[in-house]
């Protein structure tokens, strides 16, 4: 698809940017301040995305399409003036431009902030399904929170992190526009007041609340081509000046300030995700939050329309990203009831024929349970709502499997127990028509494990679809080099048909296009090096293997075990027993949630590591190990197209998909990993040649789990590799000053029983990595190789995952 | 607080003056409907149609008064704004309170009633 976007000449292009400068920034042109370049082309590039909003709107309400809304708790978008250049179709003329005026448009791009408004994946992948849904056509918006402190910054200190606040919003942000006119009064809190209506029938009053404002902030979204202009809405909270000014007249200032401050930081910070604990108070409130300012919203614009709700979900398709926004279940309940007055037998059709749920997790722990006290104080009238949802769910149970209690239980969406704790997934598994998993071998456990008793009851509610990364972003954007090369040798169509890259298997035979392939990683390469160089003073061998695990830091993603991986090379070098032939470079990046000590253990073991190693001369550079701190969408846009080797080795049934792994692979990394995920679609699609797959199968360590068959102890006994990288931990090999920080791994091993299963994994693991350096030794056959991953992408496009929702889920066609 | 009240027959009509009812004047709004329900009114008409905006306690103060009239008479209002119609659909006031569109309605309405 080419741009439709009417071609800016440069002349016209200067002329905005020098306007911008003038009346926007109060500068005189021209400039050579990176800063206010970046500014002032960020306003032109948002003039054209207004008036393409404008024309989008109003093709939808031609046609009167569809629309989806994408609840999220994050999104996190990145840096957006390369990305909306390109859908723009603007780079390169923007590009030529700055050049001629001898300015570097990449220093340019990187005076914008890296909005952190998000954890990882999850947050990613509602930033790449926006940009999907635009480029598609698709009447697509997200919802999120306006948060002033995005996820913190990571700093490093003596190999330790350090968190500090992330201010993204303290410089401005020439994207957003503040729509006041459309704020909206959330209330929250209170008592319900047992009444009767008129009639004498049950009429629960809720009252006594405190309001919050909600005032949205929209991020133009622009697709491929320009088409399709649509928005991401942030909502931030507010306590108005209208809404304060009595409280000032009284003349208790105190009390006002306090008031706005209380409500404002509703919105405050975002949540490191594992530090999510049920009973934070705030993180329920911000939940909440969301789903009342957007529904509010939504419901709005429906009765623009229409004057009921007999249309809504054919109009409307609400799409929960996990667990975060199921409350939306029980406001959107709420609002048909209380404030439209439906039956509530019809508001439920139309609440469930309207939400879908997108499960992101199978671990217990981020399944999110919310004490019914809490919900009971903070919201009351939605605690009554969802217990009568219970009442009427349970009741159909009861009828359709009599007499047993347990499934009753199980089921339920209240854990009955000391306190009472409301299942929030359960609340959206009820109240949606549809619940995805996001990878094949993750929605299978889902049926088969987490969900099975939902899944034997609706059958036809489960499907599976598989994460997906924009390509616009992850090699348009991210890696010029090699989107050059694709384009000069079969076309542009992969940047809207990502199943065009299998267009260039014939190549990975071909000499010609293979050394331009490698010369593109090999300048991708030292373009990190000199990043790593400057960032940590650390020289490295752009001819080494980029060996790269780079997500956050969690136990169950295995930085140990990669860090077991080095730390067993490293001994069997400096003992005599390997010469190395490939030198190698470990890249780490990632950031460990605050209060998760042993993440933040491993962050400490990672630069140690790397301490000894890299300084060590026997070694003589052939490892070198390297954190990047900070991790961010940008970063990752700056590692991924050097890496040479992506690690994916989760324990098995733990990842819900990933969508890093696609990104390398996109970018010509070969992957090794366990089978986990997408991982295996991945070896589906690339070929068991082509990747690197080892270690225990989902369903070998469940049955280890059950049967109580893994004794660490014995691995510890029987092979003396994984003894002397234990030993070494526990001996203060890596900790000469700091004595004994380590002998947590070894007790974490041995005594909690090696919860992650690293000691099965490791033999074959090591085993792998031999084998990988064998190949690695023969460029030919690893480029090849390489290719053929870049050409079997096509499937991990977040524009297939968008589709597959449009299709199985929201059931809604393209605008014509 | 202003409030504007005068009597037509045995009905009390209350119209608030303010574009808001809120914590700053609640409790003066229930003070003064409870002494006019002590001192006999049985049938009150509160016209809203100056408010913009009731806050919780406001409409606190306004359930306080039905309750107190209880089944010894009532009260109705009208012309109601809405941006205050909607925090009472909130609420589910509006389930308990008769709501007419005119003061002449809702007089219309509690003259009938006996």
């Amino acid at each position: 698809m080419k741009p439709t976007v009417s071609k800016i000449s440069k002349s016209d292009l200067k002329a905005s940017i020098d306007y911008h400068l003038r009346c926007s920034l109060c500068k005189e042109p021209p400039t050579k301040d990176y800063r206010d370049l970046f500014l002032s082309t960020a306003f032109s590039l948002r003039d054209r995305m207004a008036e393409k909003i404008l024309h989008t709107e109003q093709r939808y309400q031609t046609s009167q399409t569809k629309r989806v809304y994408y609840l999220s708790l994050e999104f996190l978008i990145g840096r957006l003036m390369g990305n909306n250049l390109h859908n723009l179709g603007m780079f390169d003329v923007c590009r030529e431009f700055m050049t001629e005026a001898g300015i570097d448009i990449e220093e340019v791009r990187e005076q914008e902030n890296d909005p952190g408004l998000g954890n990882g994946g999850l947050g990613r992948l509602a930033a790449c399904f926006l940009d999907s849904m635009a480029t598609l056509d698709i009447a697509g918006f997200g919802y999120g929170i306006h948060y002033e402190y995005g996820l913190f910054k990571q700093e490093i200190d003596n190999g330790y992190q350090r968190e500090k606040p992330d201010n993204w919003l303290a410089d401005l942000n020439p994207w957003e526009f503040k729509r006041t006119d459309e704020k909206c009064i959330i209330p929250i809190k209170g008592r319900i007041e047992h009444f009767q209506d008129r009639d004498g029938e049950y009429n629960p009053m809720w009252l006594d609340w405190n309001f919050i404002v909600g005032i949205p902030f929209d991020i133009p979204v622009v697709g491929y081509g320009g088409k399709t202009v649509n928005w991401l809405r942030l909502y931030g909270a507010g306590s108005s000046a209208d809404f304060d000014i009595q409280i000032f007249n009284e003349g208790d200032y105190f009390r006002a300030v306090e008031q706005k401050v209380a409500s404002e930081t509703i919105t405050k910070m975002l949540y490191p995700l594992d530090t999510i604990m049920s009973g934070r108070e705030l993180r329920l409130v911000q939940e909440y939050f969301l789903v009342a300012c957007t529904l509010k919203d939504i419901i709005r614009r429906y009765l623009k329309n229409n004057e009921n709700f007999d249309r809504f979900p054919d109009q409307v398709a609400i799409q929960m990203n996990d667990t975060h926004p199921s409350l939306a279940v029980a406001e959107l309940m709420r609002l048909l009831v209380d404030e439209y007055a439906l039956p509530w037998k019809h508001a439920w059709e139309v609440t469930q024929q309207t939400l879908a749920y997108t499960n992101h997790t199978v671990l217990a722990e981020a399944l999110e349970k919310w004490p019914a006290a809490l919900l009971e104080r903070v919201i009351p009238r939605h605690l009554q709502i969802i217990y009568e949802i219970n009442r009427q769910f349970l009741e159909k149970i009861a009828a359709r499997y009599p007499g047993d209690v347990d499934l009753l239980q199980r089921m339920s969406l209240i854990e009955e127990g000391e306190s009472k704790l409301v299942r929030m997934a359960h609340l959206a598994l009820v109240g949606s028509h549809s619940v995805n998993g996001v990878s094949s071998l993750h929605t299978e456990i889902l049926k088969q494990d987490n969900f099975s008793d939902f899944y034997a009851l609706w059958p036809e509610r489960f499907v599976n679809v598989t994460n997906g990364i924009t390509q616009r972003r992850w090699l348009l954007e991210a890696n010029p080099r090699l989107a050059g090369l694709i384009t000069d040798t079969i076309g542009d169509t992969w940047i809207t048909d990502l199943s065009r890259l299998r267009g260039l298997e014939p190549y990975a035979d071909q000499t010609v296009f293979m050394d331009e392939f490698r010369d593109i990683k090999r300048a991708n390469k030292e373009d990190l090096s000199k990043i790593i160089s400057d960032t940590l003073w650390l020289s490295i061998n752009p001819d080494s293997l980029f060996d790269i695990h780079i997500k956050r830091i969690h136990e169950y993603k295995r930085q140990l075990l990669k860090i077991m991986h080095i730390v067993h090379e490293y001994l069997q070098i400096v003992r005599g027993e390997k010469t190395p032939t490939v030198a190698k470079t470990f890249i780490f990046a990632g950031k460990a949630a605050p209060g998760y000590w042993v993440a933040k253990q491993i962050i400490k073991l990672i630069h140690n590591v790397g301490q000894v190693i890299n300084q060590d001369k026997r070694i003589q550079d052939a490892l070198k190990v390297v954190f990047l701190p900070d991790y961010s969408v940008s970063l990752a846009e700056k590692i991924i197209p050097a890496a040479d080797l992506s690690e994916q080795i989760s324990m098995a049934g733990q990842e819900a998909s990933g969508t890093g792994n696609m990104k390398f692979m996109l970018n010509g990394a070969l992957t090794v990993g366990t089978l986990d995920g997408a991982n295996v679609e991945m070896l589906e699609e690339a070929g068991a040649d082509n990747i690197f797959i080892f270690g225990l199968k989902a369903e070998e360590i469940t049955d280890m789990i059950k049967k109580k068959n893994y004794y660490p102890v014995e691995y510890y006994r029987l092979f003396p590799e994984i003894r002397r990288v234990l030993d070494a931990f526990r001996d203060n090999t890596f900790c000469p000053d700091e004595q004994g920080i380590f002998q947590w791994i070894y007790h974490r091993m041995m005594n909690n029983k090696d919860p992650y299963f690293h000691l099965p994994d490791f033999f074959p693991y090591i085993q792998m990595q031999d084998q990988i350096e064998a190949e690695y030794l023969d460029p030919v056959n690893w480029t090849k190789k390489a290719v053929r991953n870049v050409a079997r992408s096509g499937k991990f496009s977040s524009d297939r995952a968008v589709s597959d929702y449009n299709r199985l889920i929201w059931n809604k066609k393209a605008p014509s | 607080m202003q409030l504007k009240h005068n009597n037509v027959k045995d009905v009390l009509i209350v119209r608030p003056l303010e574009k808001r009812i809120d914590a700053s004047t609640a409790a003066e709004f229930k003070q003064n409907m409870n002494e006019w329900i002590d001192s006999g009114n049985r049938r009150i008409v509160l016209n809203l149609s100056e408010v913009d905006f009731i806050d919780s306690s406001g409409l606190g103060a306004i359930i306080s008064g039905f309750k107190k009239i209880g089944n010894e008479g009532n009260i109705v209002i009208c012309v109601v704004k809405e941006s205050v119609m909607s925090l009472f659909r909130l609420t589910r006031m509006n389930r308990v309170f008769d709501i007419y569109t005119s003061e002449n309605e809702a007089l219309e309405a509690l003259s009938g009633k006996a």
